[in-house]
């Protein structure tokens, strides 16, 4: 883990979206540097423009939004060459014509600027980054002759190749079985510890990664809770947002359902 | 037959119909790729009306034809980029608009004009010095601005959102990759003419498409099967006094299916089809 503790992400009050249209509302939040943040919330609850928002491509509404002690809409190219990302599964064409290396270097361009083309270094950066994720004896094969997982690796090496301060991940469990699911969170887990990265993971699943984050952002349209997943995950601000009972098992598993329904059939 | 080679019109016309098939096939690449084929296919009749335009008014008909495919691709990349409307409505309707253009402009010729018709189909075998300098010039102008932003222009056809939030100034590669679509149609329109020029384009990268699965590998391959058919294509025109346009197209078609037959690709979702 790193030492520095600084705020490297902070939201004031921001609020985003398009005219008549508020995605999110209100926002005040500080991501610190070196932090595994969880963010969580139901479909339309606004995690994905909080993603887009942090990649820069959304500037607030109203409020502020700064990274790296840059406000949103001055950021600049290399500033975005800062934050690695990786999309959601479905938005890329996983057939595109592409090998495993030239994804992976792909992430070298935004560093690199206009007229500069990649070198040898960025190649060995590039290798570097499939090493980190264990796709280096791929990088010949085709994209599109993966399997999910190791997509979903290769992606993620593509964004380690950009050598980023902070790693964003928008649901990238999504389709994906459970044997790897659980193999794409404790990578990015390791990540998160060797290289100590700011990681923001945005997904749906509560329960794979409450124990591994060192906070969680519970979103709809406002900002709920943040802070431990133990403060977050109570059930009355959970019904708040998802709108249905929950039941927190002796196993620490969140489960959205009728909680009534769930309390009574225990007690019968 | 060798004796056609010795004469200025088929050696203007060889070298016309390599540099249009090599830089159709290199732009192809990143049209296939980006979903853009439905642009190059607007820009063409955009650019035709152009030069419909520029015979009726008097005025220099490619410099119309390039303001006229700029004008269509520019539209259209805003358009889109603004959400107001799906990239294949809005060039779908100035494809239309600007075909409408086009035959208003050629009804209110007083006479004929068999050079704004040969713009239309085209007619490599016609192309004048004159005309094979232009071609020349903006063939280096369009590929040496590929090569110089070629890893841009691949990113942003691979994802383009992804390209800008990795720090590439993607909406502005991306209305660069449309001006070069523009600028090849009108380098192409005379020698293939506006009707198979979105073919010179599209069918040499789908052909490529088909055998790799490397971005480079792909590029090359194209270029290849653009200028291998292009050329054909004039020697076959000029051996069997056939249309040039259709004598490249169509051979560049059937070398698409064959390599549809043969493609890996194809044979390795069969065979997984079948093991499952």
């Amino acid at each position: 883990m790193p030492d520095s503790h600084e705020p490297i992400i902070r939201f004031d009050h921001a609020s985003f979206g398009f005219p008549g249209v508020i995605a999110l509302k209100d926002i005040s939040l500080s991501i610190d540097s070196g932090e595994f943040v969880g963010v969580i919330g139901p479909n339309g609850s606004g995690k994905t423009t909080l993603c887009r928002a942090v990649l820069g491509l959304m500037a607030p509404v109203e409020g502020h939004l700064h990274i790296f002690d840059c406000a949103c809409d001055e950021l600049r190219c290399h500033h975005r060459a800062k934050i690695g990302y990786l999309p959601q599964k479905g938005v890329v064409d996983r057939n595109f014509p592409v090998t495993v290396l030239e994804t992976v270097m792909m992430g070298r361009y935004g560093a690199l600027g206009l007229f500069n083309r990649p070198g040898w270094k960025d190649r060995e950066i590039a290798m570097d980054a499939l090493a980190h994720v264990g796709m280096d004896a791929h990088k010949d094969t085709a994209l599109g002759h993966l399997s999910g997982g190791q997509q979903q690796r290769v992606f993620i090496a593509r964004a380690l190749a950009q050598q980023p301060k902070v790693l964003l991940l928008d649901e990238p469990t999504t389709g994906l079985d459970i044997t790897t699911q659980h193999n794409v969170i404790e990578l990015v887990e390791h990540l998160h510890d060797e290289l100590g990265l700011t990681v923001l993971l945005i997904t749906h699943d509560i329960n794979m990664i409450r124990s591994r984050v060192d906070r969680l952002v519970l979103l709809k349209t406002r900002l709920y809770a943040a802070g431990p997943a133990a403060e977050v995950l109570k059930p009355d601000i959970l019904r708040q947002v998802y709108g249905k009972d929950l039941v927190i098992t002796e196993k620490d598993l969140v489960i959205v359902e009728d909680y009534h329904h769930h309390h009574s059939s225990l007690n019968r | 037959m060798l004796e056609l080679f010795t004469y200025d019109f088929m050696q203007r016309s060889l070298l016309a119909a390599a540099m249009v098939g090599g830089l159709c096939s290199v732009i192809g690449v990143f049209v296939v790729l980006r979903g853009l084929a439905f642009v190059g296919a607007g820009t063409a009749h955009a650019a035709f009306a152009g030069v419909a335009l520029g015979y009726l008014m008097g005025w220099p008909p490619l410099l119309l034809a390039i303001l006229f495919g700029l004008a269509t691709v520019w539209i259209t990349g805003w358009v889109e980029e603004t959400g107001r409307m799906k990239l294949d409505v809005s060039i779908g309707i100035l494809y239309t608009t600007t075909m409408a253009l086009a035959i208003l402009f050629i009804g209110l010729m007083k006479t004929y004009n068999a050079e704004v018709y040969g713009y239309l189909f085209g007619s490599v075998l016609s192309v004048t010095s004159e005309e094979l300098r232009v071609i020349g010039g903006l063939s280096i102008l369009v590929l040496g601005l590929i090569l110089v932003f070629s890893k841009e222009l691949y990113f942003i056809a691979f994802d383009q959102e992804m390209a800008e939030a990795s720090g590439v100034p993607a909406r502005r590669m991306f209305f660069l990759l449309l001006t070069l679509v523009a600028l090849t149609v009108v380098v192409s329109l005379k020698t293939v003419g506006a009707i198979l020029v979105f073919a010179m384009i599209l069918i040499p990268a789908s052909t490529a498409y088909q055998l790799t699965h490397s971005l480079m590998t792909l590029t090359l391959y194209s270029v290849i099967i653009g200028v291998t058919t292009a050329v054909a294509g004039v020697i076959i025109s000029a051996a069997w006094d056939v249309p040039s346009g259709p004598a490249i197209v169509l051979l560049a078609t059937t070398m698409f299916f064959i390599s549809v037959l043969l493609s890996p690709k194809r044979m390795r979702r069969a065979a997984l089809a079948h093991a499952q």
